[in-house]
């Protein structure tokens, strides 16, 4: 019990940036409201610079947890810093995104079962797949 | 066989050599020059590139016989092979662009390497793969006959191509159940 509440006082640092950065997707790529509330819900809290921490993250060991998953999801890919992906890469991560939806791979289920709006519907994959098409695309004709 | 690939070899870094000392200054010429030299004395078959696309076929025969092992080791020998790999035999321009086509190459290797057991999602990342290595090929000659073959029913008939050394169609992408599906698209040499 002792271990418990002293563990308490050891919170990992957060990951909450207010600004957007120039290099953030929304910045680069038009990104219709539908979508982008789906990417806010269900994929921001691991993919952007900007956590939207629920209240179990103050509980050790939940926050570190949390926090290194965190770290995963941004290693791999961070909606935040996107425009400093080289245009290959920006195209490999979209069909990873695309693949990811399709599969059910992510977002992680365990994530899904604590975060409703996570849980994503056949529509709201469906339109996130057709956007990351389409920026794919254009991606494909600029070069 | 091996003394024409080292000819091609030879020519190709002359070629790239004249092509950038147009606009350079004599320094830069005689760091091309020098980086000429040492790569005279790599036989071409261990050249990197060379390299590199060799691992890359291992892990497209290992895709063929549905082995998500051997294509897991092979992706953890191309991300060696890519750290490894002497950029200073490439000039500025060479390098950015080789940087960029191995940055994403290594991403979608660690994927494959870390993925023994899901094949599916193995063969995602060799999807984008095998891109990457065309680009690569293309930009810097494989110094010998690659076939760019396409299959039009992998992803959803979204499509997908691969690059192999043998005339013969044998499809990476949907295995053993129909290994012969597709057509050769494009020769490299």
């Amino acid at each position: 019990m002792v271990v418990i509440i002293a563990l308490q006082f050891i919170q990992p640092a957060r990951n909450k940036s207010r600004q957007v950065l120039p290099s953030d997707i929304s910045k680069i790529y038009d990104i219709p409201a539908p979508v982008q509330s789906v990417l806010k819900n269900a994929c921001y809290d691991c993919h952007s610079n900007n956590t939207n921490y629920p209240w179990y993250s103050n509980i050790q060991p939940f926050g570190w947890w949390l926090a290194s998953h965190i770290k995963r999801g941004k290693e791999e890919l961070n909606f935040s810093e996107f425009g400093n992906y080289s245009s290959r890469r920006q195209r490999s991560k979209l069909f990873s995104i695309e693949k990811s939806i399709q599969d059910g791979t992510m977002p992680l289920p365990p994530y899904s079962l604590i975060h409703k709006d996570s849980r994503l519907t056949k529509e709201q994959k469906g339109i996130i797949i057709d956007w990351a098409d389409k920026i794919k695309d254009s991606l494909n004709k600029a070069d | 066989m091996k003394k024409i690939v080292f000819a091609i070899a030879i020519s190709g870094i002359t070629l790239m050599a004249c092509n950038n000392s147009n606009n350079k200054d004599n320094a830069t010429e005689k760091m091309n020059d020098s980086s000429a030299h040492t790569t005279a004395h790599v036989s071409p078959f261990t050249s990197p590139v060379n390299g590199i696309l060799h691992i890359y076929l291992q892990m497209k025969n290992a895709f063929v016989n549905d082995d998500d092992k051997a294509a897991a080791n092979a992706g953890n020998e191309m991300v060696k092979a890519l750290n490894d790999f002497d950029k200073s035999i490439l000039n500025d321009s060479e390098r950015k662009q080789f940087e960029d086509i191995a940055d994403d190459m290594k991403e979608n290797a660690e994927h494959i390497a870390g993925n023994a057991g899901n094949i599916k999602h193995q063969r995602e990342h060799f999807d984008m793969l095998s891109k990457d290595m065309y680009d690569m090929v293309k930009t810097s000659a494989a110094g010998e006959t690659i076939y760019v073959d396409y299959c039009p029913m992998y992803n959803d008939n979204k499509g997908a191509t691969w690059l192999s050394e043998t005339k013969e169609i044998k499809n990476p992408y949907l295995g053993k159940e129909m290994d012969t599906c597709g057509s050769i698209k494009e020769e490299l040499k």
